[in-house]
């Protein structure tokens, strides 16, 4: 069955933690005739919400992974992609924005504009992702949809505009007016799934007209029909739809709809705006990077019959065996196909194609461009890009952050060590930003991650999905090394005693750089370093950089220009230059005054104002710069820079300052030099653990 | 140039010798004009010379985003960065800002009382031994004297000075014979040096309608420089 592509949507939906996203998605699932009964999020009857298929995330009541599931309304198919609320896990939010076409930007009609809407502000407008808001939890005491939208304009910079008024709030909350039909909307029914359209009440009339004029205004700037229109006293429905739409898909519009999800309120006029405002896979560009002609940025045309590209971008081990979730961008997939995976360049062959409805599915036998499905039992990584065999494209590569956090996992028996491995090597294909390292010198397998909780989550998912029980050491920081000032070395390697014999002299300068990890300038002239032993002088730099002499950690930052040096018709060879390379760079290293950099984090605690001072001294006495404090009424959000390493614990202790009452979220944001206090510190531990081991 | 050269050549040095010396613990200044003319960038100019003197100043302002007024800072900076071709510049901008706190307060939620009781909360709590306090963005025309006198009180009991903007609005004539904005005259006593700007022969200029005890001292020799929107000795 192929599908019309003006009747496909594919939507995300993105919010604040506890927002009630998951809430949301279960009831439009249920208004799409996809489930049967409704189930809360932190259930009584222990079924829990249809979305999140995790047993961890049901216990957590959060949502960590995207499930993906297809519905139908009013004639149109919809994806959705359900995505995590957590900053933690910011690359999972990330990789579903890149698919999607179309968002519902959900707040609390009490909590507003919150920390994590701005990340996830910043996420939607990065990928350009047009979309539309809903002010959720409108029945709350404290609810307040117009402060919302007020947030929306003032804090994220939005041209929100409302389409909706409520009809009563708090416990009157009864439901919206559309202030384009000019009607009030009511739900009816046991679940809210009769519409009952009335007269808009008489005391709403006055507010109602001025919102709608409002609303006229804002929207007429995107067409000069309905401007003219309005001049001449013939607005039509269509036309101002039209314009909504077109300004939405600009992304310099943000319509706002209003409701409760939990007591069944204004769900079906957002799925009505969705379909009319959202673009389908055709309105949006799309590129791939062509491998055989330079790199070179290729636009994706959502035709069915183009050559197929199709990128995966989840993948989730279920009962039966791995299932990948794909987007196609360009041609279509049927069973029995052959695509070949540009990573690898293997072949592989459709098997199952499937349709996901969160822990169900349904087999179909093709799919085509702007569809997204699921495939079983393929090998292969998330962020894999499928092609049509022939064809060299790569999805632009998805930015992955480097892990700032890893902590040390042990095994109790062998048992669990083969588990682990098993785990651990599925969840590195499943989150690029978790990944695995073994220190060599301990002989120990370290977890490294985006933050305390991420970690917490996969260790808890190996105790409950491969039956690992494994002790954890303390979090650990990921430090970096680098230069103050620019030092010279001249290092002669020579090694001419019996045997083949070394020699390497290289000589030259090493400086700090701001951008950039490494840099290596070649600037031999004459030479007397003959051209094809540069590259291994380059090598025995970037070895030397691995571990710092300070404690051991990467050394960054560095730019080497190598300016001479000299070399031996018979000693001279890739080994003698690399040594000599590794050895000159120690030289030069203490002269550069080297120093610790440690990650810094970017955190943000809300908060009642009355808890101000709690947070201001907690952030002071985690060496945290406070930047910023805003106060709004009652409540307080406070930005700061607080190193990692203090980080570790942070919620408890601000549960307990605030009464539970306060929040944070954190993301990395830079590298900064560690105070020499604590430098010391980390050196003197070094030395120790290394003066350790020469005795042993 | 390295920083304590462009501290010692910055024209706010010729502003403090016009003032005698300075502001001063406990005073209020307050910088006059019509929107748009460059109030905002003169106080931050202001709080950037102190943050280069290692004085940790608390920026307040109402409604406006704070990533706005970081903003501000940040070209304020990188102009002065550039002019002074100053020396190391990303670490000393790195080391001044751990001395700058921005708080905004929502203007309908914002009663003085409770901004003053989170400016010490943030003095005492953040540890944050305030030299100086930017309020931008004080509605003078709803505000009250007794504002002003509390803003004062709280400066002298803190040790900090506070700097204010005031927008002026409305028809002409907007000041008085000597040069006092109409609005602020009911505040004049709170006020200890007031600095207006305007328009004069191309340039926008600074001139000191109060100090301490005395009016209209006229003319300041300094202007905004039109790009960098700078405070600059006119010569």
């Amino acid at each position: 069955m192929k599908i019309d592509l003006k009747k496909l949507r594919n939507i995300g939906i993105s919010a604040h933690i506890d927002s009630g996203k998951t809430t949301l998605t279960e009831r439009i699932l249920f208004y799409c005739k996809k489930i049967h009964r409704i189930h809360e999020v932190r259930g009584k009857d222990g079924v829990g919400a249809t979305m999140d298929s995790m047993e961890l995330e049901k216990e957590r009541g959060i949502t960590i992974a995207s499930a993906a599931t297809n519905v139908e309304w009013d004639g149109f198919s919809i994806n959705i992609i359900d995505t995590p609320g957590h900053v933690d896990f910011t690359i999972e939010v990330e990789r579903s924005l890149r698919v999607l076409d179309g968002a519902i930007l959900v707040l609390c009609s009490v909590g507003g504009v919150q920390s994590q809407s701005y990340t996830v502000d910043r996420q939607l407008k990065r990928y350009k992702v047009p979309n539309l808001a809903f002010i959720n939890k409108c029945d709350r005491i404290g609810a307040n949809p117009y402060k919302v939208k007020d947030q929306l304009v003032e804090e994220l910079g939005r041209n929100a505009v409302l389409m909706q008024i409520p009809i009563g709030l708090e416990v009157d909350h009864k439901g919206v007016v559309d202030l384009i039909q000019m009607k009030a909307l009511y739900f009816d029914g046991p679940s809210g799934e009769i519409v009952r359209i009335e007269n808009i009440p008489s005391g709403l009339r006055d507010e109602a007209e001025s919102r709608r004029e409002e609303m006229l205004e804002a929207v007429s700037m995107f067409s000069e029909e309905l401007m003219e229109a309005i001049f001449e006293a013939r607005v039509t429905d269509n036309l101002i739809c039209e314009a909504v739409r077109r300004g939405t898909l600009s992304n310099g519009l943000t319509p706002v709809f209003m409701g409760s999800a939990y007591r069944n309120k204004g769900i079906q006029p957002l799925l009505d705006a969705v379909v009319k405002y959202l673009p389908d896979p055709s309105e949006v560009e799309n590129f791939a990077i062509d491998h055989d002609h330079g790199e070179k940025e290729v636009k994706l045309v959502a035709d069915p019959d183009a050559d197929s590209v199709a990128l995966a971008f989840k993948l989730e081990e279920g009962k039966y065996g791995q299932l990948t979730y794909i987007r196609i961008y360009q041609g279509s997939l049927k069973k029995g196909d052959v695509l070949t995976n540009t990573r690898s360049q293997r072949n592989l062959k459709v098997g199952r194609l499937i349709r996901m409805h969160a822990d169900s599915m349904a087999d179909i036998e093709e799919a085509s461009a702007g569809d997204i499905v699921a495939l079983f039992g393929i090998e292969c990584a998330s962020g894999d890009t499928f092609v049509k065999p022939g064809l060299n494209y790569a999805m632009t590569s998805i930015y992955v952050p480097d892990p700032v956090i890893s902590l040390a996992l042990t095994p109790v028996d062998n048992k669990a060590s083969d588990n682990m491995a098993k785990a651990l090597q599925r969840f590195t294909r499943e989150d690029p930003t978790f990944r695995i390292y073994v220190d060599p010198e301990l002989n120990q397998t370290l977890i490294q991650g985006m933050g305390e909780l991420h970690l917490d989550v996969y260790v808890e998912r190996m105790k409950r999905e491969y039956k690992v029980e494994v002790e954890t050491g303390a979090p650990q920081v990921a430090y970096r090394e680098t230069i103050g000032q620019s030092a010279e070395f001249d290092y002669i390697h020579k090694k001419q005693t019996g045997g083949a014999g070394q020699f390497g002299r290289v000589s030259g300068l090493i400086e700090p750089m701001d951008l950039g990890n490494y840099e290596f300038v070649d600037a031999v002239k004459g030479g007397n370093i003959p051209r094809e032993f540069i590259p291994a002088c380059d090598r025995g730099f970037q070895a030397a950089l691995k571990k710092g002499a300070l404690i051991g950690f990467p050394v960054v930052g560095i730019r080497v220009t190598l300016k001479d040096g000299q070399s031996h018709p018979v000693d001279s060879s890739d080994v003698a230059f690399r040594t000599a390379s590794k050895e000159a760079f120690k030289q030069a290293y203490w002269k550069a005054k080297p120093h610790i950099l440690e990650p810094i984090m970017k955190v943000s605690v809300e908060g009642p104002s009355e808890f101000a001072g709690n947070i201001f001294s907690s952030i002071n006495q985690r060496r945290g710069i406070i930047v910023s404090s805003v106060e709004d009424g009652t409540f307080a959000r406070v930005d700061a820079e607080v190193p990692l390493s203090e980080m570790f614990g942070y919620s408890t202790t601000l549960r307990s300052l605030t009464q539970g009452k306060a929040e944070f979220t954190m993301e990395f944001l830079k590298y900064g030099k560690l105070p020499t206090n604590i430098s010391e510190d980390l050196m003197a531990k070094f030395d120790e653990k290394k003066r350790k081991k020469h005795s042993k | 140039m390295i920083k304590a050269d462009l501290i010692k050549r910055s024209p706010l040095r010729i502003l403090e010798k016009s003032i005698r010396g300075g502001l001063g613990t406990g005073n209020i200044g307050v910088l006059a004009s019509r929107k748009g003319v460059g109030k905002t960038a003169c106080l931050v100019h202001i709080a950037t010379d102190k943050l280069f003197q290692n004085k940790p100043v608390i920026h307040v302002s109402y409604a406006s985003r704070v990533d706005y007024i970081i903003n501000w800072y940040e070209d304020i900076f990188k102009e002065i960065a550039k002019k002074r071709e100053l020396e190391r510049a990303i670490e000393v901008h790195d080391e001044i800002i751990k001395n700058r706190v921005i708080m905004n307060f929502k203007q309908d939620a914002a009663k003085t009382e409770q901004i003053l009781k989170s400016l010490e909360t943030m003095i005492q709590f953040g540890q944050f031994a305030a030299h100086t306090l930017i309020v931008d963005g004080y509605d003078f025309s709803l505000g009250s004297p007794e504002d002003l006198q509390k803003f004062r009180d709280f400066a002298n009991r803190m040790g900090t000075e506070v700097w204010f903007s005031a927008s002026l609005r409305g028809d002409e004539p907007l000041f008085d014979e000597q040069g006092v904005p109409l609005v602020l005259l009911r505040y004049l006593d709170e006020i200890a040096v007031l600095i207006t700007l305007g328009f004069k022969e191309e340039f926008v200029r600074l001139s000191l309608a109060k100090c301490h005890e005395c009016l209209s001292l006229g003319v300041l020799p300094l202007k905004l420089d039109p790009q960098s929107l700078l405070i600059a000795k006119d010569i």
